[in-house]
Order: structure tokens, then C-alpha cells, then sequence
């Protein structure tokens, strides 16, 4: 969709009042409506489907394998696919490598271990079906919530392999299977947020038309503690660009930190109240 | 989380619910979800109920069940009329005793306990299809998995063990409603089976009349017959600790292990003469791993697949030079013997001697040489248990027992493994009877395994029951065809004809009538099974045409049908020496497939131009029609073409026959083949009584290898068309080359007292070399020489073409790059699979799913290899009864040679009856004085006279053989004697 120089200067104009007056009217804080459901995919350990006002939809499945931890580099492994893109594409090779990097570096892998020899990788994979923003968000929220509904099967041979080896032995109940993140855990998985900046305002969770007129836009890293790195910069639209000053960056760091809050309570509800599992 | 799965409906009678699971295999964990479908129309098969014949539907063919369960069930004094349902322990224990026909009618077999069984032991599975397939035990499967009223879900955190028997016992007691409510006529009761304790008193506690093995069979009217039957419950017992073994490791543990290269797994294999050593052949070692004494093989039977554990360096041994009989140890045993320590001092002290020979002697490097690496087992992955037969140890019955039930000891025919304790009322009247019995298990608390009877063979000695011994013993399926093989023969039977019609079929288009061809067959005297016939013409070329026709057996036997797989699991006819066990039917065997004389049979022939030196100018394979002009004795044949008169095609045919197989052979032993020896013997049986009258060796005439170089052309041009035509799956047989440790005994020997050598280069090599091993003072050294060699050549074996690169295809002894069985598929299963291949491969028909399976085949390879190895055995056992029975009435004095020298005994080997037996030092002479020189294989010892004597391996000594009867193994056999 392009906008026209009369439509695109409206909406520039309207963003970078004081107070801002976003399209859709929301607040500079407010995410746009979307529908998430957990747990619909029966044979994966792990899944989660959020679906957005605007017809955007995103799915995430979690599945284990059981590997030797010395053979492999990561236990974390995310293949990101979107529709009507390369999967060598920029587009989808960044989008990978940002979810990829901040599982890295603030996912507890300490959870995957099973033995001293042996640990569970896990494969996240996404799909984007359809998209009309930068669909790092809404990826970034989906995989939150399946990785919340993760469960891995529960080991039942010994734990401390270092001396004699054993091949790891599981509980063939399902029923018996372990939370990958434990309800009473101190740690939630890390969620990232895209923020535009138009004028002095920032935005969370732009709009396709936002972004348009955006002149930068931001990724930043949250965890229940707070917000965390990344703290990167990004072009959401081909035109505009302009520097980034000092008060963006403050304000998009309150912004997250305000909202992430209100968003992790929102997705917990979700992962907890849902019983999911139903295939029919 | 707890899964809400809950059922829907789809259609009237049709519901679904999912079943999720994690399947951990090695070492991964999955999450499997599978739908799974219930009905409402699954009958209870019971001939009283009147509403399950008007719920039931067709099934695929438009064929409804049979309603098995009888209307009138046996009527139990305090159980009233009654269907049994047996819980999987039951089946797993006691199958004997569920198969005996004295008892257990009208049961029903719930699919759970079905999909149990089959997941802990397979050949428990078939035989309850088995019984469930027969109509006379009325035996029924209940799918309650799929019926929607005793379907039940698993509950959380309820183990699938709990959640299974619950299954059952949902299924009696929905069994139970059914008939009260559908059955007014008759009240039935059923009645459970279940030997777990646990299990039983929560079916007491749901209303069901559950009751033990032990318990039914009580109540059972003939409880006498079946009371010895019922399986020695290990919960039961609970005995003295007799002894420690090692507890098995975990699984988890074994897995990881065999995984990282410090566990290693391999079947064990219980030396013949010291039932206290085994040894497993582990890939990664060279020499085989030894098993010491009993903690070591720690309860492993021969030919169980272990998982065993190195010993350190400290521990490593030479094998024993020691014989140790079990008879030996433990003569004094008592089954009841409950102060015994853990080892009895009698094994400690012989271990220690062995230890002490190994200690002694100064690691040289000769000795450095021969010690092995020791193992001790920690896991059993497979069990090698089976029916076994033997007899009551006498001593091990007590006199006053009465008729409670007693332990005695069950010593087994086969020396390699230990006795087995049953309980049994019957003990005094099985006394010098042969046996059948069945292992139960073996806790680690016992010193031996238990078991129960099951059957008596019959007294010892009788040739019935030895023949039958034999077969179970080597594990030969010898019951008739059953009825659904049966079937599948030609409904004409034995007036099957080819069809006059030439242009018949499409098939029958494809065939070549070579009925004109001068066919003739040439065989061993009274042979009824003539797999092959032969023909052979001059050319006007100057070249020769020679044919061999194969019995067509394919055109009966077709692939996936009940015969079929009858065939593939026999394997192999057994010929005994009264008795020959059929792979397939009679009436194909002897009648529709075998090339009889003077009628028209179908074949597939090989028909190829050879020139005059024997080279192979064209080779055609086909299907044909053949009529056998003659069917040869292989003297008569000998006869006819010595003879000079007969100057008949037939004849001239035969003579160009003979001189080309000359020249095969002569190349074949140029290009390196073996010319090896065993010492065979037949028995001749004298016709009027049927007994065994004199033992002779077999003969070789020219006409023997007139047949066999044919036959051994044949099969090389046919392995050569079908590799070319499948080759992943090609039906092959191959012969590794012997392993160069195989031959450093014998080689050995041969340097220390003879000063000769073989060379193992190749087999040229080795047949040369064996040429130039002459003893010009003993004519037969060289043969004897031959059978020792013999001994150290691997086993041929078959194999599917995929599982071996191209190079190891080498047959070694015949010395040929590729080989197949193709010429008698009347009694092998490979030539049947080799004339499958062949068919599809000249196009005459395709070639069965199963054939280019490459992991189907090489489950039949498998099969077929073990098969023809027992045949083997069992064959020979037959032999050895026979001798052993002819030398009641022949006891002579006799020339042997010493083939291997113990530390306290040395095995003579007589050719003239090829016997072999092993010369005890006791019988020898003097134990103490004994002296056994282990550098030079000799044992010097005072005989009964008083003279020293020395006896070293090749040398000849006279020997005097008896016949025998073995105190503890009641086996007869020719007993031999230093004279």
C-alpha cells in the first residue's frame, strides 16, 4: 500500500502531536487487538497461534529432540518462515536471527539439561501466514506463549551419567511430561518489541501505516525484570529516515517497560487459562 | 496440564478419542498422538447371547465372525458354568498349560492381552493366534480396545501397566453384564485369570470371580493331569538365598554403554567342554571375550544376546585346558540344598587351578599370545529360552515324598547349559523318561534356573523319543502341515497333469517344451525327491548343449501364501537317519514338483553351449516342460555309462556329461576350491526292523560330482542373472574367508609336532599347502588333516545381495566370486527364493513385494541360515544315536588319532565310525602323575599298568569303543578307551 504525499503528510502531521493521535486511536502504548489460542498443534510439545485484528496470523510450534551436549552448538534453535519470502531472504534471515540471539542470550538453557551428558534442543519454528507490519512482535508474542506451553517428557533413568553412561529413558505418559518453564520459575521466556518514532513520539506495535511514515524505529529486548538488550535500531520504511535523539531512546525505553509489564500479564492469563489440547 | 481428551461422535456407530503418548526409543523421547476409533458393533462372539448377532457387521469380504464360545461351557463345582479370561501373565507363563487339551475351553483373549504378549515375547504371540485361529480349543479375541463400552482412557500419572490391567478387568466385568443381560437361557460366570496379586484383589474388590492359576486348576475336574503344568510362581517361593548374582544392569545403562563402546553386546557361546566357560564374539575384538565360572556368565544361557563388561588387564586368561562336565561339580547336588555357599569350593579350586596354570607359566610372549580378555555379562537383551529336553537327575529325587509336590533337578541333553529345577508330584514316575520342560525364570537369588514340566517324551532310549528329542533339541519344526497350508496345494492332488493346452495361459505361453531333450536324473539310491534332472547333446558346432532341469517349484509354492510362509520358516528339510521332515508337503515333494521318470513335469532350466574345454559360450535360463527319460541311481548310473555296449543317445548324453564335469572340476580346484573333509558315515538300517545294522562311510563315485559340477554351474550362472537383475536383494550365499586366528591353533600344532605348516594366503594357497601336508608312515594324516581344517573354515552363509559389498561375495571354498542355491528348492527355502528372482528376472512373472524388500530378506537370510545350521546339528545327532546304537552289538578295538590334548583328558577322533570322544584322564591312567605339557600338546600320565605313556595331538592310538549309556545325560554313545 502507498500512500499518497496528502495521506502520508496527514498522518505524519497527526502522530507527531502533542499528544499524538494514532489512525486507529489508540494510545502510544496500546497494542492493536489480536485473538491468541495455545496448545492446537497435538503433536508438538509446544504451540502457539495469534491471530490480529487486521488478518495478520502467526504460528509457532516447540519441538524437542534429545541430543549429547557436547555435539551441538545452541539448544535453541529458531527457523523463522514467512509467506511470500525467500527463507534467504534479509527479510526473513533478520527476523530469525533477532529471535534466534535473544533466546540466546536470556533463555536458561540450564532447564534443557537432562543428564550430564544429555539435554533436550529445542526447535522453535515459526511460520508467518500473513502480515501487514514488521511481524517481529507478533512473532516475538507467539513464541513467548508457546514456549510457556512447552512441556518436555520426563526423564526416568539416572540423572548423573558422568561416571557410567546411560541412554536417557523417558515416562511413556504423556500426562507425566514436565513444563518446560516451571509455573513457580523466577525466569519467563524474553520478548521483543518493535516501537516506531515519528517526530518526538514513540509507538508501540506500528501499524502498516505507522511505519510508513515513521521516521526510525527501534527493537527492544524485555523480561519480567525489565528491559534488556537488544536495544537496536531499524528502518521501518524506505523513506524518511532521519537521526535518532537521545529522547527517543529514553522514551522507548518507559514505553516497554510500561507496557511489557501489562503484556506479560496478559499472555500468562492466556497460557494458563487455556486447557487447549482438544483436536477436534 | 491434564489432557481433557474426551470422546466425539461421528457417526451412529462410530466414536473417536485420541490417545497421546512419548515414545522413548533410543534415547530420543517423541510425543505421538494417534486417533483412535471405538465401536458399538464388536460381538462377544458367545453362541448364548441373543443380541450380539444382530448389532454385528460384515466385514470387508462380506463375511460375518463366528460366534466361538460354546453354549454350553464346562460347569465347575464352585464356579458354575463358565468363559474364561486369561490376564497377560497367564499367557506369558503358563502358554503350555492354556494349549494343553485336557483343559482351558471357551476363552476369551482380550485384545490388550493380546498387544501385551506380542510386545514381550513373539513366539508366545503366534501360538495364542495360533490357538485363537484353531476351532477346537474355542478361543476367542475381544477387541475391547475398540469397543466403546470397555474402552478405557489412561488416568493421570496411572502407569500404563495399571491402566492396561484395568482394561481387563473393565472387559470381564462388562463381559459379565452382557450375558446376564443377553443370555437368559444359561447363567455363565466368568471367570479371570490373573497370577499378579495386586491385580486380582482389585478385580475381587469390582465383583469379578478372579481367581489364580493354581486355583482354576484345582477346581478343574481333571486337576490331576494338569496340576504338574501349572508354572513355578517366583512370588511363591520364597527360598533361601542360595546365592548372589550380580543384579542385571538397567537398561538405560546397557543402551548408553553398548552406545559409547564400554559395554559390549554379542551371544554367548558355552564351550562343549567346560560348561563354566563362554565366550561372546565382539566385533571390536579380535579374540572372542571369555565368561568365567558361574558369577561371570552370570545366568546367560547358551546363545542368549548379552551385554557383557571387560574385566581389567589383571583378569585377562588363556581359555582352560581344563574339561568340566556339570555332572562333574555338582553330582552330590540336592535341589533343597539350602546351606550352599555362593560358589562351591569344587568350582573355586578348578577356576583357581586355571588361575594358577595362567599365573605360573612366565609371560612369554607365546603365552601373552593366548591369554584373552575376560568379560562378565550385566545385561540379557534376549533370551535364547525355548522347549528343552532332558531327564530327572535320579539323586535329586527324594524317596518319601508322596504326592506333594517336590523340587528335583532337570538335567538337559545339551551339556552347555545348567539343570533346571522343577516342582513336580510326578517325579518318581518321569524317572527314565526323556523329558520336555519349559524356564520360568531365573532370580538372582537362585543358583539355578526354575522351570516346569511340560511333557514326557517317552522312555529313554526308545528311538521315538529320541528322534523327537533330537528335533525339539535343535529346534526343527517336525508337526504336519497345518490345515490352511494344506490348502493351498493343487485341489487335483496327485492327478495334477501338465496341462495338454499349450496356449492355455499366458504363463503357459512362456514356458519351453523341451520334452523331446534326452532328460535323465541321477540321484542317491531310494531318493523320492528328485529336485534336478539333466541333459546333454553335441552341437553341430562341435560345442555341447548341456541342461539342468530344476523342479519347479515356484509354480506351486507362490509368494504370500500360507505355504509359502510355512516354507520360509522351515527353512530346510532335516534328513535324519530314519526320517526325513518335510519343508514342504509330501504331495509337492515327492510327487508334482520332483522329476520323475517317464512322466511330464514342469521345470526351470538352465541350458547352456559349453565348449569342449568347458567354457561357457551362451547361458539361457527358462521355464520348461520336461519328461525324465530315466531316473539314475548314482551306481547304476556308473554302470550304464561304463558299460561300452550302450551306445544310446541317453547314454552318450550321459558320457558327455561326465567328461565336462571332469573338466569343471579340474578348473575349479586350479582356481583354488577346497577339497575339504568331514568324517561322514552313514547308518544302514536294516529294512525288516527298522534298527540300525552297520555304520559305513560314504562313498564318492565320478557320477557324484558328475552331478554336483552341473549343479555348482548352475547355481554360479544363476547368482551371476539374479544379482545382475536385483542387485540389492539377489538371494546369495557366501563363504568368508577364514580368519587367520581361526587356523593359529592348528597351525601350531602341525609346526610343534610335525613340523609342517598350511599357508592361508588364499585358497589356492590353503588347498596347496593341505596337498603338501603327506605323513608317508600314515596314509590318512593328510585327510585327518583335512576335517581339522575343515573346523576352522567359517560357516557359509546366506545373505541378501545389499548387505555386502561386491568383494565379499567370494565363496571361499568353492573359490568363485558369486553363489547362489538354486537347484534344490524342493528342500532349501533359498533355492525357492532364487527361482523367484530368476522368473522376474527373465520376465516370465513379477517378482514378489517381499524378494526386493531388503529388510524382508534379510529377516528370511536370517532365518534360513539358522535353520540350515540345525538341520545340520540335528542330522548329525541323529547320526551319533545311530552309532551309538549300532556299537551295542560292534564293540571293537579301533584305530583313532588324538585331535586335542587337556590338561586331563585328550578327544580321539575314529575315522572308520567317524566318532568323536572325549578320553577322560581317570580312564587314562594315574591323575596324579599326570603331566601335561602345554608347549608340545602332549599329556604324559601312568597308565592302569604302570608304564608312563605320553600322547600328543596327531597321534595315532588304538583305541577300544563301547557303547554307553551316560549316567546323567542317559544319551548313549560310542564310549572310546585307550587300549
Amino acid at each position: 500500500m502507498k500512500l499518497s504525499p496528502a495521506e502520508r503528510s496527514y498522518l505524519h502531521d497527526s502522530l507527531a502531536l502533542q499528544p499524538p493521535i494514532r489512525p486507529d486511536a489508540r494510545s502510544p502504548a496500546q497494542f492493536r487487538p489480536l485473538e491468541a489460542s495455545i496448545s492446537f498443534l497435538p503433536s508438538s510439545n509446544g504451540s502457539a497461534r495469534i491471530r490480529l485484528s487486521d488478518g495478520s496470523e502467526c504460528i509457532v510450534s516447540v519441538k524437542s529432540k534429545v541430543v549429547l551436549t557436547a555435539n551441538v552448538s545452541s539448544l535453541i534453535l529458531v527457523d523463522v518462515d514467512v509467506s511470500g519470502y525467500r527463507d534467504d531472504s534479509n527479510f526473513v534471515s533478520n527476523l530469525n536471527y533477532h529471535l534466534q540471539s535473544i533466546l540466546n542470550s536470556h533463555f536458561p538453557t540450564a532447564v534443557l539439561r537432562l543428564t550430564s551428558r544429555y539435554s533436550f534442543k529445542i526447535f522453535v519454528d515459526c511460520v508467518v501466514l500473513l502480515h501487514t507490519s514488521y511481524p517481529l512482535g507478533l512473532l516475538s508474542l507467539t513464541t513467548y506463549l508457546a514456549l510457556k506451553t512447552t512441556s518436555l517428557p520426563k526423564l526416568v533413568s539416572e540423572v548423573n551419567d558422568e561416571e557410567v553412561e546411560e541412554q536417557p529413558t523417558f515416562s511413556d505418559d504423556w500426562d507425566q511430561s514436565t513444563p518446560l518453564i516451571p509455573t513457580n520459575s523466577t525466569f519467563q521466556p524474553p520478548l521483543l518489541f518493535v516501537v516506531a518514532v515519528v517526530g518526538d513520539n514513540v509507538f508501540i506495535d506500528p501499524s502498516r501505516e505507522e511505519q510508513e511514515v515513521s521516521e526510525n524505529g527501534m527493537i527492544i529486548g524485555y523480561e519480567t525484570q525489565g528491559v534488556i538488550s537488544p536495544f537496536n535500531n531499524i528502518s521501518l520504511s524506505d523513506r524518511e529516515v532521519k537521526g535518532m535523539k537521545l529522547l527517543h531512546v529514553i522514551k522507548a525505553h518507559l514505553l516497554v517497560k510500561k507496557c511489557g509489564e501489562e503484556v506479560l500479564k496478559a499472555l500468562n492469563s492466556v497460557a494458563k487459562d487455556e486447557g487447549g489440547n482438544a483436536i477436534f | 496440564m491434564v489432557a481433557q481428551v474426551e470422546r466425539k461422535r461421528l457417526t451412529a456407530g462410530l466414536t473417536v478419542t485420541q490417545k497421546v503418548f512419548v515414545r522413548s526409543r533410543n534415547g530420543g523421547a517423541t510425543k505421538i498422538v494417534r486417533e483412535h476409533y471405538l465401536r458399538d458393533d464388536i460381538p462377544c462372539l458367545s453362541k448364548l447371547c441373543n443380541l450380539c448377532p444382530s448389532i454385528m457387521k460384515p466385514d470387508a469380504k462380506g463375511e460375518f465372525q463366528k460366534f466361538t464360545l460354546s453354549d454350553t461351557p464346562l460347569k465347575l463345582a464352585n464356579g458354575g458354568h463358565h468363559y474364561l479370561v486369561l490376564d497377560t501373565n497367564i499367557v506369558l507363563h503358563a502358554i503350555d498349560l492354556v494349549e494343553n487339551v485336557h483343559g482351558f475351553f471357551d476363552v476369551l483373549v482380550p485384545q490388550t492381552v493380546l498387544e501385551e504378549v506380542r510386545n514381550r515375547s513373539v513366539p508366545i504371540y503366534t501360538r495364542l493366534r495360533a490357538l485363537c485361529k484353531s476351532d477346537d480349543k474355542r478361543f476367542v479375541v475381544f477387541h475391547n480396545e475398540f469397543s466403546e463400552d470397555t474402552y478405557v482412557a489412561r488416568e493421570a500419572n496411572e502407569s500404563i501397566n495399571d491402566r492396561n490391567d484395568r482394561a481387563i478387568r473393565r472387559t470381564c466385568s462388562w463381559f459379565q453384564k452382557h450375558l446376564n443381560d443377553n443370555s437368559p437361557q444359561l447363567s455363565v460366570n466368568i471367570i479371570f485369570l490373573c497370577n499378579d496379586n495386586d491385580n486380582r484383589a482389585k478385580a475381587i474388590t469390582e465383583g469379578i470371580d478372579a481367581r489364580t492359576l493354581a486355583e482354576y486348576v484345582e477346581a478343574l475336574p481333571n486337576a490331576d493331569e494338569l496340576r504338574d503344568l501349572v508354572p513355578t510362581d517366583s512370588s511363591e517361593l520364597q527360598r533361601v538365598n542360595e546365592i548372589a548374582y550380580p543384579e542385571y544392569y538397567s537398561t538405560a545403562r546397557l543402551m548408553g554403554g553398548i552406545k559409547n563402546g564400554t559395554l559390549y553386546q554379542g551371544i554367548v557361546n558355552i564351550s562343549s567342554y567346560n560348561f563354566l566357560e563362554g565366550a561372546v564374539n565382539v566385533p571390536s575384538f579380535k579374540k572372542p571375550l571369555l565368561l568365567l565360572g558361574r558369577e561371570r556368565l552370570n545366568r546367560a544361557f547358551n546363545g542368549d544376546s548379552v551385554v557383557v563388561e571387560l574385566l581389567p588387564k589383571s583378569q585377562w586368561r588363556e581359555p582352560s585346558s581344563q574339561i568340566i562336565e556339570e555332572s562333574a561339580v555338582e553330582a552330590n547336588d540336592t535341589p533343597e540344598d539350602e546351606e550352599e555357599l555362593k560358589i562351591s569350593d569344587q568350582e573355586r579350586r578348578l577356576l583357581a587351578q586355571d588361575a594358577m596354570v595362567s599365573h605360573k607359566t612366565q609371560p612369554t610372549d607365546e603365552v601373552a599370545s593366548r591369554i584373552q580378555p575376560t568379560a562378565k555379562v550385566v545385561g540379557i537383551i534376549r533370551r535364547s529360552w525355548r522347549f528343552y529336553v532332558g531327564q530327572i537327575a535320579p539323586t535329586s529325587v527324594s524317596e518319601n515324598s508322596g504326592s506333594a509336590p517336590s523340587n528335583c533337578f532337570v538335567i538337559l541333553m545339551d551339556k552347555c547349559l545348567p539343570k533346571i529345577r522343577i516342582r513336580t508330584r510326578k517325579a518318581p514316575e518321569l524317572l527314565g523318561k526323556r523329558i520336555v520342560v519349559a524356564i520360568d525364570s531365573w532370580p538372582s537369588t537362585s543358583k539355578f534356573p526354575e522351570g516346569h514340566f511340560v511333557r514326557s517324551l517317552g522312555d529313554v532310549e526308545s528311538a521315538e523319543a529320541e528322534t523327537e528329542a533330537l528335533l525339539l533339541e535343535h529346534d526343527v519344526e517336525y508337526r504336519p502341515f497345518s490345515k490352511n497350508v494344506l490348502d493351498c496345494l493343487p485341489s487335483e492332488g496327485h492327478d495334477w497333469k501338465v496341462p495338454t493346452d499349450l496356449d492355455g495361459d499366458e504363463f503357459i505361453k512362456k514356458r519351453k517344451d523341451l520334452r523331446a531333450k534326452l532328460v535323465c536324473s541321477i540321484d542317491p539310491p531310494n531318493c523320492q525327491d528328485i529336485d534336478d534332472a539333466l541333459h546333454a547333446q553335441l552341437l553341430p558346432n562341435g560345442n555341447y548343449e548341456v541342461g539342468v532341469h530344476i523342479a519347479d517349484v515356484t509354480h506351486f509354492v507362490k509368494a504370500g501364501t500360507a505355504l509359502d510362509a510355512e516354507g520360509a520358516s522351515r527353512g530346510t528339510s532335516v534328513y535324519l537317519v530314519d526320517k526325513r521332515i518335510d519343508m514342504l508337503p509330501m504331495l509337492l515333494g515327492t510327487d508334482l514338483c520332483s522329476l520323475n521318470p517317464y512322466v511330464e513335469r514342469f521345470a526351470f532350466s538352465v541350458i547352456w553351449e559349453l565348449d569342449s574345454d568347458a567354457n561357457i559360450v551362451k547361458v539361457d535360463f527358462m521355464k520348461s516342460i520336461i519328461k525324465s527319460r530315466e531316473a539314475f541311481s548314482y551306481e547304476k548310473a556308473q554302470l550304464r555309462i561304463d558299460d561300452e555296449s550302450n551306445q544310446d543317445d541317453l547314454t552318450k548324453g550321459m558320457r558327455i556329461l561326465l567328461q565336462l564335469s571332469r573338466k569343471l572340476k579340474q578348473k575349479r580346484l586350479d582356481a583354488g576350491a577346497l577339497n575339504l573333509a568331514s568324517p561322514e558315515v552313514k547308518v544302514h538300517m536294516d529294512s525288516e526292523t527298522s534298527d540300525p545294522a552297520e555304520v559305513e562311510i560314504k562313498k564318492q563315485l565320478a557320477t557324484n560330482s558328475l552331478v554336483e559340477e552341473f549343479m555348482l554351474l548352475a547355481n554360479i550362472s544363476v547368482a551371476r542373472k539374479n544379482f545382475d537383475a536385483f542387485p540389492q536383494t539377489a538371494m546369495l550365499r557366501r563363504h568368508a574367508n577364514p580368519p587367520a586366528t581361526n587356523f593359529e591353533n592348528l597351525n601350531d600344532m602341525l609346526r610343534v609336532r610335525k613340523g609342517m605348516a598350511v599357508s592361508l594366503e588364499s585358497s589356492k594357497a590353503l588347498a596347496d599347502s593341505l596337498d603338501r601336508c603327506e605323513d608317508p608312515a600314515d596314509p590318512y594324516f593328510n585327510t585327518l588333516l583335512r576335517i581339522m581344517a575343515t573346523r576352522c573354515m567359517m560357516a557359509a552363509e546366506y545373505f541378501s545381495s545389499g548387505s555386502y559389498g561386491y568383494p565379499e561375495f567370494r565363496h571361499y571354498g568353492l573359490a568363485v566370486d558369486i553363489y547362489t542355491h538354486f537347484t534344490s528348492p524342493i528342500r532349501r527355502y533359498c533355492d525357492v527364493v532364487a527361482h523367484r528372482q530368476l522368473a522376474a528376472a527373465i520376465g516370465y512373472e513379477p517378482l514378489d513385494l517381499s524378494h526386493r524388500d531388503k529388510g524382508k530378506m534379510e529377516t528370511v537370510c536370517k532365518n534360513i541360515n539358522r535353520r540350515h545350521r540345525n538341520a545340520q546339528f540335528a542330522g548329525r545327532a541323529s547320526i551319533e544315536y545311530y552309532v551309538g546304537q549300532v556299537m551295542k552289538n560292534n564293540e571293537s578295538t579301533q584305530l583313532g588319532y588324538a585331535i586335542r590334548v587337556f590338561s586331563n583328558g585328550i578327544v580321539v577322533l575314529v575315522p572308520k565310525f567317524g566318532i568323536e570322544g572325549l578320553i577322560k584322564l581317570e580312564s587314562l591312567g594315574d591323575i596324579n602323575s599326570a603331566r601335561f605339557d602345554e608347549e608340545n600338546y602332549s599329556l604324559t600320565f601312568t597308565d592302569h599298568t604302570g608304564a608312563e605313556r605320553t600322547i600328543a595331538v596327531f597321534d595315532q592310538v588304538e583305541v577300544d569303543i563301547k557303547s554307553v549309556l551316560d549316567e546323567v545325560t542317559s544319551k548313549r554313545k560310542a564310549e572310546l578307551f585307550l587300549k
